[in-house]
């Protein structure tokens, strides 16, 4: 009975988050402006000057670090947004109803997730257009889990940092310094054995070099580490960003 | 049992009492009205009604339910129209009386019912289907109000509802107010409008910096100060009212004017123009006294609206909308 309750409250917020996605359908196309010129500009431009160090076009080793990136850049905005919710007043309206503080963080979470993953799914549309081979309809769960799991522990990493934040100058200070380093030292955009061996520890620290060596490894076949480490370093970043968030967002 | 019983109620914000103390009940189906000017401790009076704040001190049940032990049920209980717009208004007003009724657990065809219901009551059932975005003031402010009520709460709260509107639409929000009378519902009411209390509320509490000054119905807390209100400009306003005092008026200075009070006013003002020698007097008026008379009366100081935070609240309200 209480579960079931708690499942209708976070429907209610996640019914929300979807009616204004719905309503925002075009800032959901415009925002993929940037990933697909990273795509078909630098993507067309260095398939033809590079060789790469394996098997496969440069084109389809680029799509699956594009994909993390905007996983990363959506899920982290959205996060922080979740927070300014409070100052249009809504959150206040939520608060104030008969339902548990989880439920609301739960409900937004989805939101953001579900927002992140439909730019995916276009980007991935966009990208076989563009000729990119991934492994076939085999490849749509294990990216859909790496999606989901990098975009959880994203837009729970928006939502810390936005409990903590009072300027939109902060938001601009985790974008500099935080996300677009991690996203530069993942192999995102290069194989990372191409390296100065300095460098490499950065990117074996970086928790996201792990969730773009899980979506190459799913989407065409190509990676690094074992799959599994991949996979079981994401679901720990997402539990810790998860609480992490949840902690800050109930605290301020 | 009353709607809202407050006994002692305390809360600090580090180290400064917004709440001194505040004690009072309110019964089921009255219309009562906090009023008091801006930073008396309203908001943070309701705020701690509606579980949002926890008390310092102090104890409030609303509904007979603890506001701190019995959250859930004292949410469950009320209804609540914030100082600040809480809409959504990328969704139509349709969709934000859904999700509100969907967060207070009301079936589908509950709240589907209760949505034309709410909406004919504040008259907005042609707008339903449109944006918030596109609402006026005025407009959102009624779709505040039918939320309110979605969930047929037996206690609303509403913090400062005319603030930043316009007179007419002040008028028409009044109407939907008095309309809850007959409905049944307990409003509690901040305002810092005078006139909004008086002509609203059943009773009314006068509050300044934390404390409850004067409590009664409007017309009591009128006949409470004695008789007719006095304002005397003159020459000298120091000199005259300690020569006014010392003939037996209890005089008071408010703003470089001298108040007194009277019985029987017109009888009384022959004699003070006799009293003032040497002094010249201005102007000299009397009325019957108004709420803002009895502020004076109680706190000894001049009642201002405070233009200057109305008009951040409605720019606020302003930026709000785009």
């Amino acid at each position: 009975m209480e579960d079931e309750k708690m499942m209708g409250d976070v429907y209610a917020v996640y019914l929300r988050e979807l009616i204004r996605l719905w309503r925002q359908k075009v800032r959901l196309v415009t925002t993929i402006v940037m990933p697909l010129l990273w795509l078909g500009v630098i993507g067309n431009a260095f398939n033809n000057a590079f060789k790469m160090p394996f098997k496969g076009d440069f084109l389809s080793f680029l799509t699956p670090g594009i994909l993390v990136m905007t996983m990363v850049f959506t899920s982290t905005i959205s996060g922080i947004t979740t927070v300014f919710d409070r100052e249009f007043g809504f959150l206040k309206e939520m608060l104030v109803a008969p339902i548990k503080r989880e439920s609301i963080l739960i409900g937004k979470m989805l939101g953001g997730v579900t927002q992140a993953i439909l730019q995916g799914v276009i980007i991935i549309i966009l990208a076989i257009i563009m000729g990119v081979n991934f492994k076939g309809v085999a490849a749509i769960p294990g990216m859909l889990l790496t999606m989901f799991l990098v975009s959880i522990a994203f837009v729970s990493f928006g939502l810390a940092v936005a409990s903590k934040m009072t300027s939109m100058e902060g938001f601009q200070m985790v974008m500099n310094f935080l996300i677009q380093p991690m996203i530069f030292l993942s192999g995102a955009f290069y194989p990372t054995k191409m390296l100065p061996s300095w460098l490499k520890i950065g990117v074996k620290l970086n928790p996201l070099t792990y969730g773009v060596d899980a979506m190459r490894y799913f989407a065409i076949g190509i990676n690094e580490f074992n799959v599994v480490i991949d996979l079981m370093v994401m679901i720990v970043l997402s539990i810790v960003f998860i609480l992490l968030g949840g902690y800050l967002f109930r605290k301020s | 049992m009353k709607a809202i019983e407050i006994e002692g109620l305390i809360k600090e914000f580090d180290g400064i009492r917004a709440v001194d103390g505040i004690s009072l009940e309110i019964e089921y189906g009255e219309i009562f009205s906090l009023l008091g000017p801006n930073g008396a401790g309203k908001t943070t009076t309701i705020s701690i009604l509606a579980t949002l704040l926890k008390p310092t001190k102090g104890k409030a049940r609303v509904n007979g339910y603890d506001v701190v032990t019995q959250a859930a049920k004292v949410r469950h209980s009320i209804g609540i129209v914030f100082q600040d717009p809480s809409l959504d208004d990328r969704l139509t007003a349709r969709e934000n009386l859904d999700i509100h009724g969907r967060l207070y657990h009301m079936k589908k065809d509950e709240r589907k019912k209760r949505i034309e219901e709410v909406l004919e009551m504040v008259e907005l059932r042609e707008r339903a289907d449109s944006l918030v975005k596109t609402f006026s003031g005025g407009m959102r402010r009624r779709l505040e109000i039918a939320r309110g009520l979605m969930h047929k709460p037996r206690i609303l709260f509403l913090d400062e509802p005319t603030l930043g509107l316009d007179p007419q639409t002040r008028r028409h929000i009044w109407n939907y107010i008095e309309k809850l009378r007959d409905e049944g519902v307990t409003v509690l009411l901040t305002t810092h409008y005078m006139e909004e209390a008086d002509k609203l509320a059943d009773r009314v509490a006068i509050i300044d910096r934390g404390k409850i000054v004067a409590l009664g119905s409007p017309s009591e807390l009128k006949d409470s100060i004695g008789g007719d209100v006095i304002k005397i400009k003159c020459s000298n306003a120091d000199k005259m009212a300690a020569i006014l005092s010392s003939n037996g008026f209890n005089a008071m200075i408010v703003d470089n004017e001298i108040i007194i009070k009277a019985k029987k006013a017109e009888k009384e003002i022959p004699r003070i123009f006799s009293l003032a020698k040497g002094i010249e007097i201005k102007s000299i008026m009397y009325k019957e006294p108004s709420l803002e008379d009895v502020f004076i009366h109680y706190t000894g100081k001049a009642y201002r609206e405070e233009a200057g935070d109305e008009m951040e609240a409605i720019k606020r309200r302003w930026r709000m909308r785009r």
